[in-house]
This record gives C-alpha cells, structure tokens and sequence, in this order.
C-alpha cells in the first residue's frame, strides 16, 4: 500500500486570469458574480467571485498528478465552501490521509484550501479508488 | 436481536448509499434484489459499514458473502 493513514499532502493553486478565463470558456458560466466587480461588490464581495468549481479542477490535478501512483480513479467528492477566493490568490492546499479500506482499495483523504489571510476557501472529502 | 439492530442500521446506510427510494433488506437479499446496488455502490457500502463499525474487512471476506446475511456474520466476528 503506498499510503499512510494521516499523511499528508500539499500543493500551492493559484486561481490566475488564465485559469478563470478557461474555466469560463469551459463552463459557460457567466453570472454577475463572476463576471461583473459592480455587481459583486454590491453583494458585499471585495471583487469578482472566482468559480468555486475552479477547485474541484484543482483537485482533479491533485488526484491526477500529485498522488505517488497514478493508477487511480476518483469515486466520490465532497467540498463545502467556506469563504470566496479572488483573482491571483495564493490557495495552500492540504491533504490528508483519512481512510485506508484495503478491501477495496480505496484511500480517502480530508482536504482544504486555505486563503492568504489563514481563512479556510473550502474544504472536503475525495474517495480515490486504487486501479488493478 | 443483534442481527435485528445491524440490519436495521445497513438498512439505512444503503438507503443513503444508494440513494434510489426505499430499501427493505432481509438475511437473503442481494445485489440483484436492491436497485442500485452495483459494483461502485458496494465499495462505497463497504467503506460505510468499516467507517460505521469501526471494523476492517479484507477482500477475500467481501468475495465470500453471498448475500446480506454472511456480511452480518462478518461484521459479527469483528
């Protein structure tokens, strides 16, 4: 087995112009809130919400490429957002080893992305299934 | 009694698996006779059960069980 229960991963994500723009080609999501800085500061917001999906494509690159062995699958993700994330920042992300189910071959991590200012952006829970 | 309380409570975490409507398990219910159940939704029941019970299975226990009944000797036996 080539993971440990409580061991931890980590990864820096910038959401950068280019990230967000692709995302917004990608999705097709063009809501105020993400698009217009009027609009989201008359909702309170400092500028433009960037989309909360940017970071399941940023745990897509975690499962995908940080893991040490890429013979896996995602079965299940969760993610609970906790605070907007903006333009260029800096998201530290945390993952930790949550669960081992070895008949299954399945590993669970606990994870999180944690703002500049020490404030959590969301955290979750991934399912990963080991492929044979 | 006790095999009454743990069906009762797989009952529910596959209702909450498998999330298609109602699920009425006995001893001798299987995959076919639950809808839904297949092979992804039964890993996701088997790390509810371990994760429910505290309890470890090891693959060559779930490839033994032939219906619901034999996965409650196992959990038994933990």
């Amino acid at each position: 087995m080539e993971f440990k229960l409580d061991e931890n991963y980590n990864h820096e994500f910038t959401v950068t112009l280019d990230v967000y723009q692709q995302f917004q080609l990608c999705s097709n999501d063009r809501n105020p809130l993400h698009t217009n800085v009027d609009f989201a500061k008359s909702k309170g917001f400092t500028d433009k919400v960037m989309y909360g999906n940017i970071l399941n494509a940023f745990l897509s690159f975690f499962v995908g490429e940080c893991l040490p062995i890429k013979n896996v699958i995602i079965h299940s993700q969760e993610i609970a957002f906790r605070n907007p994330v903006y333009l260029n920042e800096k998201l530290e992300f945390e993952a930790k080893v949550s669960g081992i189910f070895e008949a299954v071959n399945t590993i669970e991590f606990k994870y999180k992305f944690t703002k500049p200012d020490g404030k959590i952006a969301a955290k979750g829970l991934i399912q990963i299934g080991l492929l044979q | 009694m006790q095999r009454e309380i743990i069906i009762k409570e797989l009952n529910e975490i596959f209702e909450d698996i498998i999330d298609e409507g109602t699920v009425f398990l006995i001893e001798t219910s299987t995959s076919k006779d639950v809808d839904g159940w297949d092979s992804l939704t039964n890993i996701q029941l088997v790390v509810a059960v371990e994760k429910k019970y505290n309890i470890k299975f090891t693959s060559e226990e779930i490839i033994s069980w032939k219906n619901v009944g034999e996965m409650i000797d196992c959990i038994l036996t933990k």
